[in-house]
């Protein structure tokens, strides 16, 4: 599998790489591990704009193409995985192919001395009402430790092809309050390091470090700025 | 059992002949993979415009759960006739109805040729090969 590692990069580069990798059928299965700059709300495909009361606080928005609530990407490891649907990972029910993505980030994060599981159907001490954010919503696959829900992920599936969004918080911030994280010394990358290994033996996957495609450059720069134009953010 | 009065695409969506126009849904499995059985998983449904033509294959409708976002693709081109818009806003109907009432869209269908559609013994199979 191609990994694409990308630090710091800008919204519209991670969200029109991701669409990109996602649109191309010819595309190998490509893990990215990724931050943002600058820091980046990313609304939930169909959440409507003013449902995210304090949007506009952030760096900047984006609207994504996964579903879900509202993500500020900020103090966190964010991930994607795009391939067929004949992947061996998403050769299975739906929900059992989130199952296999948050064992190995389970795994990941026991490294670190967390003991995340999945939220089930338990209310959590991080939910709240009407922010609008992913993290203070859980849904039963989530992860979470201490009471509070610390990933977060969404698909999106077309074309016979999945794109898999993941989020796993090393940090709070103004807009997602009292909810899990990992805080480590040296951030995203070396939670990124531990993780890669955990997919890599789970998934029994050699990751080879690579790049997009001049193909799939072009791509993002036809696909990057809808993430953030008015149109696309207040389609909803 | 699905239906055997229908075809299928692999996509998960059906078309039936109901008069001289078709309707087009999602099956059962699909519902139950975004749903996973709980009604309340359901988030999202979004149609097309009456008139619209689509095209074989193309995507006529976005429809979300807690777990994905999913294209609706047309298993045969034609116009759009009718919208279900009480899908839209009772999602419910899907997980409860898919075969009938959970119908999506009608269209006149510009063929009904429909050989590149699986009948429901060969969805069944592809089906099994998911589960």
């Amino acid at each position: 599998m191609r990994l694409i590692t990308t630090w710091g990069a800008a919204p519209e580069f991670n969200m029109g790489l991701d669409e990109a990798l996602l649109l191309s059928p010819d595309a190998p299965p490509t893990l990215r591990l990724y931050s943002w700059s600058p820091d980046t709300l990313s609304l939930g495909y169909f959440q409507r704009f003013d449902s995210v009361p304090g949007a506009e606080q952030a760096g900047a928005i984006v609207r994504r193409i996964t579903g879900g609530g509202a993500i500020h990407h900020v103090n966190e490891l964010t991930f994607s995985l795009t391939a067929p649907l004949s992947y061996h990972l998403y050769r299975c029910p739906l929900p059992r192919s989130y199952e296999r993505v948050h064992a190995s980030i389970t795994r990941a994060l026991q490294h670190f001395g967390i003991a995340a599981a999945p939220a089930a159907n338990q209310p959590l001490a991080s939910d709240r009402a009407d922010t609008g954010m992913c993290f203070h919503h859980s849904t039963p696959a989530d992860l979470a430790w201490n009471g509070r829900k610390g990933v977060g992920s969404a698909q999106r599936r077309t074309g016979g092809r999945v794109l898999h969004h993941g989020s796993i918080k090393l940090g709070s911030s103004m807009l997602e309050g009292d909810i899990a994280c990992l805080p480590l010394d040296g951030g995203e990358q070396d939670l990124a390091r531990v993780l890669l290994k955990c997919f890599s033996a789970d998934w029994d996957e050699e990751f080879v470090p690579g790049e997009p495609s001049e193909s799939e450059l072009a791509r993002v720069e036809l696909l990057g700025p809808r993430y953030t134009s008015t149109e696309f953010l207040h389609r909803r | 059992m699905v239906p055997e009065d229908r075809k299928y695409a692999a996509s998960h969506e059906w078309i039936k002949m109901d008069g001289d126009t078709a309707l087009i849904g999602i099956s059962a499995f699909a519902v139950t993979e975004l749903s996973n059985g709980n009604e309340g998983d359901m988030v999202y449904c979004d149609l097309p415009e009456v008139g619209r033509v689509l095209a074989t294959g193309e995507t006529f409708g976005e429809i979300e759960s807690v777990k994905a976002v999913g294209d609706l693709n047309a298993p045969v081109g034609g116009e759009v006739l009718e919208v279900n818009t009480s899908i839209e806003d009772h999602l419910e109907i899907l997980c409860d109805d898919p075969w009938k009432a959970g119908w999506l869209i009608r269209i006149k269908p510009e063929t009904t040729d429909w050989g590149h559609l699986l009948d429901a013994e060969a969805y069944e199979g592809t089906l099994a090969e998911q589960a």
